[in-house]
């Protein structure tokens, strides 16, 4: 009992990142409705510069955390300059496309930059655990929590109460005529997608800091948590990103507690294969109106 | 040949099948990140045949191909509901599923005293066909494109053929499709099927060409690369495909001086690429202006014959 | 005409393959102990090579090596151009270097010729300042998580 409580906390732990992976990509994609497969490796991209800066200059960790975040944002305004921009409507698989070959890009730079294959990370906290009755829990665990609910708490602000926000949903309603009642699409898009790539920047620091290690397969690995977590939850909802993140955390540490790794991986793609087979619209989304990709 | 080129062509062949495998879904206007699962069945199931059960080649790899066919109309029944990028997503969690799933796996048999067959996470080593029957990287690479071939010719023979038409025309727009009377859920199974014996099919040549596979190496990147291809190389014929795939290993294999940065420099391309041409280089219009041109040289040829004819004769 | 006999010369030469010729019986096999280590320049490697007889422990000698490289991860594009191996002193030992495209997981391939063909592999981990054992088995994006 106790160790099923204790799993379903750290799974909550895992799944707050998770969750943060999601908010970002089903930013990029509600707004776009295209799929940005650089998204990890934007988030890769900066969390590289700053490892560098750390394992080179020792840079405090304020500094890497603000140069990751700053870098992915910089990485997503290139991958929407270069990707998305330029596609017509009707194109989505060529973005899409465009974006993976992007990926190869940002790999390749971010490995340029360090070429070995495993890198310290500063570490968010080293304070021990704290004891929550029965139960453990990791401080730095807590700061990952506290960031995923303060973010999702201000991006519904900026979307539902702003009037960027508002803008914003005009767009995803009708692209034409929100640039015809003055909404600047152009800078709105630019802006939305830098955001997004931010919020994943402060998920790929806090999953590092965590971990306190770098690799190459990092990229990889964000885009396809945030995806899973993502279609889970719905696409392009945010309490959808949240509920979807942390249903994989949950699912996730409980199979590999009982079963180990690779088993856990398997439940997890399970639970994704037969969530959109039952559920397309996901948890939290509309079931899928002739939604699609390709655009007519 | 130099034994470095003939594993180039070796490898650009293989790959190709996985291409045209995701092209043939593109055609109906599914995306698909797991043609990789297919081919890595096809793979271990003609390996199996050949190692452990001392089938013929031939026999291994049509097991393969079946095996990936019958897994595609399993994945396919309940995902034909689902579009765009929800099918996608799902054809990637069917993939991956099938990736843990063979790490996971272990069979092995006595072969000549040793075990033999897949070890799981370590893969399945020992698929030693070419060596037993001491068929030289040469003759394999010939076989890899005689069958290669034969299934471009398979391709060409569906794009002229009724069913080529009703798949592209799903594509186009699967409603008014049903409203002419297409079976458009039992089409779309049929490709799938096709598909995954397609996948299978290169998915035998490349565990007999490596002789050793390992679940590792069917993962997502793999999948994207074949789903890739067929946008870079062009969506007009099934040449288009082998065209992406030329390019990126052929290209990249001739410009290894800046191995370094050459992921950089590829990826920027393909990206500038898509923006001129989002549906390939051998897209529909290329394709039509190409056989214009050809048809156009043809007639005056055939007219110059003629003249030439009535001025002799 | 040439095209024609090519073309059946080709489908011939594919249709023997496929069928197969009786497999020509017990061969010797080899096995290979392989070592690398770092040199001066970055993601340069000396790999030493101590070719053997699978069943009887013999060194093997006098066999022509290639030794070429993958990632696992990527089949069939990192892939580095083969070089052949020199022979040692002692007998059955080999010497190569070997020049990766980046650091990580590959597995090396040495393809054998001459005396016997076989292939035998080695999955090795390449750093910048080591190389050890490749753990073959899965390769978690994260570990600990």
């Amino acid at each position: 009992m106790i160790d099923f409580a204790q799993n379903t906390l750290d799974g909550v732990m895992a799944g707050s990142s998770y969750a943060l992976l999601a908010l970002g990509f089903t930013l990029i994609f509600g707004v776009m409705r295209r799929l940005n497969l650089s998204f990890g490796p934007s988030i890769m991209v900066g969390a590289y510069l700053g490892t560098f800066l750390y394992v080179q200059y020792g840079a405090p960790s304020l500094v890497v955390a603000l140069v990751a975040v700053a870098g992915a944002a910089l990485a997503g305004i290139y991958v929407e300059r270069l990707c998305f921009a330029p596609m017509a409507a009707g194109a989505g698989v060529a973005s899409m496309v465009s974006s993976f070959a992007i990926w190869m890009q940002l790999e390749q730079a971010a490995i340029l930059i360090l070429p070995r294959h495993t890198y310290a990370f500063p570490p968010l906290s080293t304070a021990a655990p704290l004891a929550l009755g029965p139960l453990l829990v990791r401080p730095d665990h807590l700061i990952v929590l506290a960031c995923t609910a303060v973010l999702t708490a201000a991006i519904s602000v900026l979307i539902y109460r702003t009037r960027y926000g508002l803008g914003l949903r005009a767009i995803i309603n009708d692209t034409v005529a929100a640039h015809l009642v003055g909404v600047d699409v152009k800078k709105s898009l630019i802006v939305a997608f830098a955001l997004a790539s931010a919020i994943g920047g402060v998920a790929g620091y806090l999953v590092l800091a965590v971990d306190q290690q770098v690799t190459p397969m990092f990229g990889m690995w964000a885009t396809i948590k945030g995806l899973i977590a993502m279609m889970i939850g719905g696409l392009g909802s945010i309490p959808g990103a949240v509920v979807g993140g942390l249903v994989l955390g949950i699912v996730e540490m409980h199979s590999q507690w009982h079963f180990g790794p690779q088993i856990r991986d398997l439940v997890a793609y399970g639970l994704l294969f037969a969530c959109l087979v039952l559920r397309p619209g996901g948890l939290f989304g509309a079931p899928p109106a002739g939604e699609t990709m390709i655009e007519k | 040949m130099d034994d470095y080129l003939v594993s180039v062509l070796s490898n650009i062949g293989v790959i190709s099948f996985l291409a045209l495998s995701a092209y043939l879904l593109l055609l109906t206007g599914e995306i698909s990140f797991g043609q990789q699962a297919f081919f890595a069945i096809g793979a271990y199931a003609a390996g199996i045949a050949t190692a452990l059960w001392g089938w013929p080649l031939a026999a291994g790899l049509l097991l393969g191909a079946l095996a990936a066919a019958a897994a595609a109309v399993l994945v396919g029944l309940p995902t034909l509901r689902l579009r765009g990028l929800y099918f996608a997503i799902a054809t990637l969690a069917f993939a991956e599923a099938v990736r843990i799933l063979l790490e996971l796996f272990h069979y092995q048999a006595m072969v000549d005293g040793e075990p033999v067959g897949p070890t799981g996470a370590d893969g399945f080593r020992g698929i030693r066909y070419i060596f037993e029957s001491d068929v030289s990287p040469f003759q394999f690479m010939l076989v890899i494109w005689a069958i290669l071939a034969a299934t471009l010719v398979g391709f060409f023979l569906l794009g002229r053929s009724r069913l080529g038409v009703v798949l592209r025309m799903i594509g186009e727009d699967r409603v008014l499709a049903a409203l002419q009377g297409v079976a458009v859920a039992r089409c779309k199974v049929l490709a799938a099927a096709l598909a995954g014996a397609v996948a299978g099919l290169g998915g035998g040549l490349f565990a007999h060409m490596t002789t050793y596979i390992e679940p590792r190496m069917f993962d997502i990147m793999l999948g994207v690369h074949a789903l890739a291809y067929g946008i870079i190389g062009g969506l007009g014929t099934a040449l288009g495909p082998l065209l992406g795939v030329l390019i990126d290993i052929g290209l990249l294999e001739s410009v290894r001086w800046f191995a370094a940065y050459r992921m950089i420099v590829f990826g920027g391309l393909v990206a500038l690429l898509l923006i001129v041409r989002p549906r390939g280089l051998l897209d529909e219009k290329a394709v039509h202006y190409i056989r214009q041109a050809g048809k156009k040289i043809v007639r005056t040829a055939a007219a110059r014959l003629s003249i030439s004819d009535r001025t002799t004769g | 005409m040439i095209v024609h006999r090519s073309v059946r010369l080709f489908t011939a030469a594919a249709i023997a393959v496929l069928i197969g010729a009786s497999p020509a019986g017990a061969q010797t096999r080899a096995k290979a102990d392989i070592a690398c280590k770092p040199t001066e320049k970055s993601l340069q490697y000396d790999c030493t090579i101590r070719l053997l007889d699978a069943r009887t422990g013999e060194p093997l000698s006098g066999v022509d090596i290639m030794v070429g490289a993958d990632m696992p991860s990527m089949p069939m594009a990192h892939n580095v151009r083969p070089v052949r191996a020199t022979a040692g002193q002692a007998l059955g030992t080999y010497a190569a270097k070997i020049e990766l495209e980046m650091y990580g997981e590959w597995m090396l391939r040495l393809d054998l010729s001459g005396r016997l063909r076989d292939r035998v592999l080695k999955t090795l981990h390449f750093e910048s300042n080591e190389v050890r054992d490749g753990r073959s088995g899965r390769s978690s994006p994260r570990p600990g998580h």
